[in-house]
């Protein structure tokens, strides 16, 4: 196995993960992937999306040493309130005098933990209640059936405030009160994966080696429904970033000072005819980082979806 | 009188109730001796493969029993029915989960049963059906339909069962290939000992693998005879004649073009 | 008096462009056809059934088809235009497959179906179309005919659905008819009835026939010429007569291969791919 691929090592690794007959199972799981990477690297549009993605990932992760100034702490008050985007501040001031660039960075944090966090809450959730009720039927599926629905009946941003009025404005109860209304359409796609694949004769071939019905599901029904999930899922996420950003603008997700993009957008409503970068900039970013998600979705579906994947 | 290793008495099964109620298997009473092989000719619908899948538990039984060794298997089946029963189906392409490789397909059912030293065993069962150690870690979809139909037969045979339950297992597949599969099921056979129930259309296929076969129409059994008295043409049944007649082939009215 | 010939085919390619590579399906076939009726047989993968769709011009993209010579009754198939290609599709050259739950519009009761085949290419008023339709059933032996025009495709059998198919496939009395699998989805005394309607119908009308499948016995006993394919070519023509005669080692090994009622060897031939055939 190759450690580190110089140029000269590049067609042994690519060779080893073609190999038409892998010797082990790491092998042939990278080989798998590495084919549909290719696939995807072939789609400029996704491409791009990715790109964007981990732009948004390395923002986070080294905003210490990308942003110029504090995100909190602002400067003179007097004759650095709101200025024009220049070569000291990048994306201009905002009215406490802070730099708006680097609000932005460390505002990427913020948008990443949401994400993150939803997806991470939502997606076990829709799987396991899904690809139960599918698998199971008769009154196991209409019992979680109905449940999804409810959950789905409510408007993401109305359940939020509703959460928010209960226990308080404040991040963490936004990234739960979002989380509890992702999780349905994933239920509801996890399902028909497994009402389509339940009667299959490789299911049935698990069930005459004596396998369990968890088992099945675990190991069986849940691979050959993630991809299906995890395009929503990625194609979710702008919708999640908009949510948060909607709970900030209203002042209910993210609380002052943090740099929170919705929030920023808020407060530079006041500004938005003569300084109208307070508020643009911030939208800029939610809009670029929402197409990059949304690009790659639609990369990921095209690689993933089992028609094209032969 | 050796007792048989397997036996349905008047077994029936049904699905849907009331008035939509369909009766795929109507009161079907056969033995299956040790080590024998036997076929269950019909046309489409007549609920011959029906008849595996309530023998497997895949159906449920409305009537009649199945008894394993004499005793009557328990319903659901319990885990040592299925290291003794197994089963091979039709559809090359269906029976194989898309994203396992060949080594996860065959250590399921060691993982399920607790065999120990699963690599042996794979290695071993891998052998036995003609791949080599070098199908192991590749998906299905890399395999042809007659590699993956050997691998089908890997997974039934990897728990070392007494009988094995074949639902027409080369209808899909080419005729070259279908020899080969045919080839291999008899070498198996021989060699482990087996008890085979082999479910087919195709005449010419169970008179090959089979010594006695039963032949089926709407749900039921309508006639028995060894594979010589079919070969022989000792047909009673007007239906089964019918099938023998049509797997002639075609014959062409002379005509003046 | 030669007449010319329904069907001439010179080095016949199609070729699929996939993003993994080119994969070739027919590789420079060449045959010509009378009125006569004419078997290729092949595995799958061979080719066949991308030659009869290349004849027609139904092959799939990305595939791309090929030949010198690719002429029906006289009329250049190749650089004819979609327009005359279609005109000739449907009314002149039509297709039987293999399965009518796929083949037939589902959505559609058939006597409808068969109606709007015959009017798109014969001018008639709905009224005779309809009494063609009957005129067609009947042709093909279902009883009832007139029940069968409001039969959705679902309700029907498969031999019915079948005859069902031929009937709308022989309304506009074309004159060449290429049938794919034409009875491999249908149990095996279906088949004979079917087969046996196509015979009477092919020969009355004196229509040249394509009969394509993986059966050889079937094949050779239903036709007059048969071609064996094996890798996108053809590696053996014989009358269908002289199947015993077959030379070519592939078309031997596939005959030797079969399990027969009247007895054979055990362990069976097993076909021994030479790489030799596929060049």
């Amino acid at each position: 196995m190759a450690d580190t691929s110089t140029a000269q090592n590049r067609p042994g690794l690519k060779a080893w993960l073609l190999a038409a007959e892998p010797g082990s199972r790491l092998q042939a799981r990278l080989g798998r992937f590495y084919v549909s990477w290719r696939a995807f690297l072939g789609n400029p549009l996704a491409v791009i999306g990715l790109v964007i993605v981990v732009a948004l990932l390395i923002c986070a992760a080294f905003a210490d040493l990308l942003a110029t100034h504090s995100p909190y702490i602002g400067g003179n008050l007097r004759t650095e309130r709101l200025l024009p985007p220049d070569s000291e501040f990048w994306l201009g001031t905002d009215d406490q005098a802070r730099d708006i660039y680097s609000r932005i960075v460390y505002g990427s944090r913020l948008t990443l933990l949401v994400v993150i966090l939803v997806s991470v809450i939502a997606t076990p959730i829709g799987l396991a209640i899904g690809t139960i009720s599918g698998y199971f039927g008769s009154w196991v599926d209409v019992v979680l059936m109905r449940l999804t629905d409810i959950f789905l009946a409510f408007p993401r941003l109305v359940l939020a405030l509703a959460f928010v009025a209960a226990l308080g404005p404040g991040i963490e109860n936004a990234i739960i009160a979002i989380a509890i209304t992702a999780w349905p359409p994933y239920a509801r796609i996890a399902r028909a994966e497994t009402l389509t694949i339940r009667n299959s004769e490789f299911i049935q071939a698990v069930r005459l080696q004596g396998g369990s019905s968890a088992r099945i599901i675990v190991k069986h029904v849940v691979p050959l429904c993630l991809s299906s999930v995890i395009v929503r899922v990625t194609l979710d996420m702008a919708g999640i970033i908009l949510t948060a950003a909607g709970l900030g603008f209203l002042g209910l997700g993210a609380q002052p000072p943090l740099p929170e993009w919705g929030a920023m957008i808020a407060a530079g409503r006041r500004f938005l005819i003569d300084q109208w970068w307070v508020a643009a900039m911030p939208g800029i970013a939610i809009f670029v980082v929402s197409l990059g998600f949304n690009l790659l979705g639609d990369g990921l579906r095209d690689v993933l979806d089992p028609k094209a994947a032969k | 009188m050796a007792q048989p290793i397997l036996k349905l008495e008047n077994v029936s099964v049904a699905f849907g109730g009331g008035r939509l109620r369909v009766t795929a298997v109507d009161d079907v009473s056969f033995a299956l001796k040790d080590g024998e092989s036997l076929g269950l000719v019909g046309e489409s619908g007549t609920g011959k493969s029906t008849v595996l899948r309530a023998i497997s538990g895949l159906a449920p039984i409305r009537d009649g029993r199945i008894l394993l060794d004499g005793r009557e298997v328990p319903s659901p089946r319990d885990l040592a029915f299925y290291a003794t029963v197994q089963m091979v189906f039709q559809d090359p392409y269906g029976s194989l989960h898309p994203r396992h490789t060949v080594d996860q397909i065959l250590s399921e059912p060691l993982a399920i049963h607790r065999r120990p030293d699963p690599d042996t065993l794979i290695s071993n069962v891998l052998r036995d059906v003609g791949l080599g150690p070098s199908f192991r870690f590749r998906y299905p979809h890399q395999l042809s339909g007659g590699q993956r139909q050997r691998v089908a037969v890997a997974r039934a045979l990897i728990l070392r069962p007494r009988i094995i339950l074949l639902d027409e297992p080369t209808s899909a597949l080419d005729a070259s290939v279908q020899a080969e599969i045919l080839n291999l099921l008899e070498a198996l056979r021989a060699e482990h000992g087996l008890s085979y129930i082999l479910v087919s259309h195709d005449l010419a296929v169970v008179a090959h693998l089979c010594e006695r076969l039963l032949v089926m129409q709407r749900g039921g059994i309508v006639e028995e005879m060894t594979a010589d008295e079919l070969r022989a043409g000792a047909v009673a049944n007007p239906h089964t004649a019918a099938m023998v007649a049509a797997s002639r082939g075609f014959e062409r009215r002379a005509n003046s073009l | 008096m030669s007449e010319r010939p329904l069907l001439a085919i010179e080095d016949l390619r199609v070729r699929f462009k996939l993003r993994r590579g080119t994969v070739e399906a027919v590789r420079g076939i060449s045959f010509s056809l009378g009125r006569e009726r004419l078997g290729i047989v092949g595995e799958s993968g061979s080719g066949k059934s991308q030659t009869g769709r290349a004849i027609l011009g139904l092959t799939p993209p990305p595939g791309e088809v090929t030949a010198k010579r690719l002429e029906f009754d006289g009329i250049d198939l190749l650089s004819a235009g979609a327009s005359q290609v279609w005109r000739l599709r449907g009314s002149r050259m039509t297709m039987v497959m293999q399965d009518p739950k796929y083949s037939l519009d589902p959505v559609m009761p058939v006597g409808a179906q068969i109606v709007e085949a015959y009017r798109a290419h014969v001018k008639a008023s709905n009224a005779e179309a309809r009494e063609k339709a009957l005129e067609m059933l009947a042709a093909v032996q279902l009883r009832d005919p007139t029940r069968v025009l409001s039969l959705y495709p679902h309700e029907l059998s498969g031999g019915m659905g079948q005859r069902v198919m031929i009937a709308m496939m022989l309304v506009t009395d074309p004159d060449l008819l290429i049938a794919d699998e034409p009875t491999s989805a249908l149990d095996v005394t279906v088949q004979l009835e079917v087969l046996r309607i196509l015979d009477d119908l092919v020969s009355q009308r004196g229509m040249g026939l394509i009969f394509i499948s993986h059966d050889l016995e079937l094949v050779s006993s239903f036709c007059d010429r048969v071609l064996v394919m094996y890798a996108g070519k053809v590696v053996e023509e014989l009358k269908a007569s002289r199947l015993a005669d077959a030379q070519h080692p592939y078309t031997r090994g596939l005959m030797r291969c079969l399990p027969k009622l009247e007895g054979d060897q055990h362990p069976l031939p097993v076909l021994d791919r030479d790489p030799a055939w596929a060049l």
